[in-house]
């Protein structure tokens, strides 16, 4: 869709103007907009090309930052001192999170954990950091740089000594987390991921919904959309300790948590029940069937597994 | 998520300007939907002070209007891509692979340098100091010694050029 030229010309004006930090004509931009539907798409359209470029720019100077250097004669640019504070932090963040995004070719080593359902796994990343892997679960790390991790699938605690200067940074399918001083679990969705943050907090795709979750919150990133809602925070990879907390859980999600946690095969009947109910894992182990009165639901045997249904 | 009472004030007072922002910029019957989203990218911002200013508020509106576009626009293509591939599946895409993902940035990277250097050395180097290191255009104008319409011309140069990129690589 190539636009009138007059259009395109304003479109790319007003791209120019509103790019910079001091840019105020807001209303004027905004009676431009409203003059024409047209105009909007203009801008979106030179806007997109822009943004994207200009991430591309930082992707790769990002890499060359933090591969070592091969000599180069146009080293990755140094950063200003006469930028406002916030922006060096911001696009120190940005080049951490997509240096981790794309730099894991297979050129470089990572070293992969998985667990079997019902196992756990502690991986030290030494002062202080550690990572709780849960059943049925993949997890990535570089051999450089013990600061990145990422989820493939499944489950995991994160407690992260906080280094501002040094963010640790998780990807999980195209998201990015960043700790900002930090305990939180997350789990991947078969279209996103949960988060849900017990210590300090976690900054979601900085880039994008730059969403910053605080501790007793819980962020659901679906379909690229985010839904936040409370939690309790010592709820919050109890699973680690044995325990697993649902407050108005489907059954599916019940009977796919249970499986992971313990190596059992729970499978779940009808969807439309929502449960609560705190569980010991120990427990369910030993006695699948105990679960029924504290979930308030039918918990029977078929075959190999255990199935979830209402009463 | 912690309440700032003094953001929330100023949010409610510019909400009638934000959607009437969002509605410019195309929202359409999304409008309240995304307010809800730039509430919660505002309540979710570092500086909670910084984001009570209404020029804060509309350039985060902006800049989520620019996120939906893209985002958008890379799902059709995703999908245009691969039913290409195979027609009826395209619900179950998966993310192309790091590596992949690695070179179709360095590709990118290449043609957005070629685009640039064929401005000439000051529109690229402006553009960079601009857009990447996020300097403003009056600081750039001082540095590079030019008048600060000198700097709004060679932007628009190089945005012209971007997009002209991106219509090329989309089509292609």
């Amino acid at each position: 869709m190539i636009p009138d030229p007059k259009v395109r010309e304003a479109a790319l004006r007003w791209a120019a103007l509103t790019g910079d930090p001091d840019f105020a004509d807001w209303e004027g931009f905004t009676d431009w907009l409203e003059a024409d539907p047209a105009h909007a798409r203009a801008y979106d359209e030179v806007q997109y090309a822009v943004t994207d470029a200009a991430e591309v720019m930082e992707t790769v100077h990002a890499l060359a930052k933090a591969a070592p250097a091969p000599a180069n004669d146009n080293p990755p640019f140094a950063l200003s001192a006469t930028r406002p504070a916030w922006i060096g932090a911001a696009i120190a963040a940005a080049l951490v999170l997509v240096a981790s995004f794309v730099l894991w070719p297979a050129t470089r080593g990572e070293t992969l954990y998985t667990t079997v359902p019902g196992e756990t796994r502690l991986i030290a990343l030494g002062e202080g950091s550690k990572i709780e892997l849960g059943g049925d679960s993949r997890l990535a790390i570089p051999d450089e740089g013990a600061r990145r991790a990422r989820l493939e699938s499944g489950q995991a605690l994160f407690t992260i000594r906080h280094d501002a200067a040094d963010p640790f940074v998780l990807t999980v399918g195209g998201a990015r987390l960043v700790d900002a001083g930090t305990v939180f679990d997350v789990r991947t969705r078969p279209d996103g991921l949960a988060l849900a943050v017990a210590e300090g907090a976690v900054v979601v795709n900085p880039r994008v919904q730059a969403l910053r979750v605080e501790a007793g919150h819980r962020a659901v990133l679906e379909d690229g959309r985010l839904t936040v809602s409370a939690v309790e925070p010592a709820e919050v990879g109890e699973w680690a300790r044995g325990r697993i907390t649902f407050r108005d859980a489907g059954p599916a999600e019940v009977a796919a948590e249970l499986s992971r946690a313990t190596g059992l095969v729970f499978r779940s009947s009808g969807g439309a029940a929502r449960i609560s109910g705190s569980i010991a894992l120990d427990q369910v182990r030993s006695d699948p069937a105990s679960l029924a009165p504290i979930l308030g639901m039918r918990v029977q045997r078929e075959g190999e597994a255990w199935v979830i249904a209402a009463r | 998520m912690a309440f700032h009472s003094k953001l929330e004030q100023a949010y409610l007072a510019q909400r009638p300007r934000l959607l009437r922002f969002l509605i410019a910029r195309g929202a359409g019957d999304a409008a309240e939907d995304l307010l809800q989203e730039l509430w919660l990218r505002l309540a979710g911002a570092g500086d909670p002070e910084a984001a009570a200013h209404p020029a804060y508020m509309l350039r985060a509106a902006d800049r989520l209007m620019i996120d939906r576009f893209r985002s958008r626009r890379q799902e059709v293509l995703r999908e245009q891509a691969w039913s290409e591939v195979q027609p009826g599946l395209v619900e179950d895409i998966a993310p192309a692979p790091d590596a992949e993902r690695s070179l179709a940035a360095r590709q990118h990277f290449a043609a957005v340098e070629r685009a640039l250097a064929a401005l000439g050395a000051r529109p690229a180097a402006i553009f960079r100091r601009h857009r990447i290191e996020g300097v403003a255009q009056r600081a750039i104008a001082a540095e590079f010694g030019v008048s600060l319409s000198t700097v709004e011309s060679d932007l628009r140069r190089a945005y012209a050029a971007l997009a002209d990129l991106r219509r090329t690589l989309d089509e292609a």
